[in-house]
């Protein structure tokens, strides 16, 4: 048996961490901070609920949503977090026109992380953001 | 003759009761006394700690269930607590001590129930706005992470957009069943 074929026997039996559904996923990395209704508390936590149509609808939304540090740094695979993603724009939008994001764009969007998070906030919501 | 009318009353009158009167509407009258009365002497308690928090879906996600002890560290929802239990300060495993005010920030984790198997989903909020409590100390640390993962840490104190950083003690709230996809 080869080295090769060893490494991906010992990884196949690796206990792997579940995968749980959207809703889970977003009680356990996101609820902490952003709470069950996506409130903000101010001063702390700015608020998911109607900015994130906001956010949706704007150039540069999309991809700002992506590569905040809560959402690129989740321990998710690139599919489960495309997946939350999805699952949030719905659950605090709703954006009934919005293209789903898919495996490989959230991945690609992670690897690019945003230096100064709030300027970018700024920038695309305007000085009240938060 | 007088005995047999006399029958023959006490035969309809007891017909009729039983026509009027069916085993289960006689259960359901019993029921509803009993219910009443046992919650009676509930209601002020239950007013008290309506205006603290909405109620959490413990209760619901584990009515039946065997509970254990939420004054022990090895109680089940303590996998990954650290602080002092609220249990052993004035509140219990998923309410606040009075006086103190329930973080709503706070870091989210999952414990198997033994009683079940399964996971549930536990939010560890800290109850601020008082000293220290110093009792039921408890340092566990199952799928917790380094400080530098902060939102999965449990060394930080978790007074977050509370009117008061100072820390009490913490709680273990079931958010719910961790379901797998």
């Amino acid at each position: 048996m080869s080295a090769t074929v060893l490494a991906a026997a010992l990884l196949a039996a690796a206990p792997a961490e579940p995968s749980h559904t959207p809703a889970v996923d977003y009680a356990l990395h996101c609820q902490g901070c952003h709470l069950v209704d996506g409130r903000a508390t101010p001063g702390s936590v700015p608020a998911l609920s109607g900015t994130v149509a906001r956010l949706a609808r704007t150039p540069g939304g999309r991809e700002y949503m992506a590569r905040v540090p809560g959402v690129a740094q989740a321990p998710l695979g690139d599919a489960e977090l495309a997946a939350l993603l999805n699952w949030v724009v719905q659950r605090f939008g709703p954006v009934a026109d919005f293209a789903p994001y898919g495996a490989d764009e959230v991945g690609r969007l992670r690897a690019q992380p945003l230096v100064d998070v709030a300027a970018a906030r700024r920038a695309l919501l305007g000085g009240d953001a938060h | 003759m007088a005995n047999d009318r006399l029958d023959r009353w006490l035969e309809r009158r007891a017909r009729k009761l039983a026509r009027g009167t069916s085993r289960r509407s006689f259960l359901a009258r019993l029921g509803t006394i009993a219910v009443g009365a046992a919650g009676l002497p509930l209601l002020p308690v239950l007013r008290a700690s309506a205006g603290e928090r909405a109620p959490a879906p413990d209760e619901v996600a584990l009515a039946g269930r065997p509970e254990g002890d939420p004054k022990r560290c090895e109680y089940w929802r303590h996998c990954a607590i650290d602080g002092f239990l609220c249990a052993c300060c004035g509140g219990s495993q998923n309410t606040c001590p009075p006086g103190t005010e329930m973080s709503s920030i706070t870091w989210i984790g999952t414990c198997k129930n033994p009683a079940d198997g399964k996971d549930y989903i536990i939010s560890y909020n800290d109850c601020c706005g008082q000293s220290i409590c110093g009792r039921c100390n408890c340092q566990r640390t199952e799928r917790e992470k380094p400080v530098y993962i902060t939102p999965k840490n449990n060394d930080a104190l978790w007074c977050f957009g509370t009117k008061s950083r100072a820390v009490q003690c913490s709680v273990a709230v079931v958010l719910g069943v961790a379901t797998e996809s």
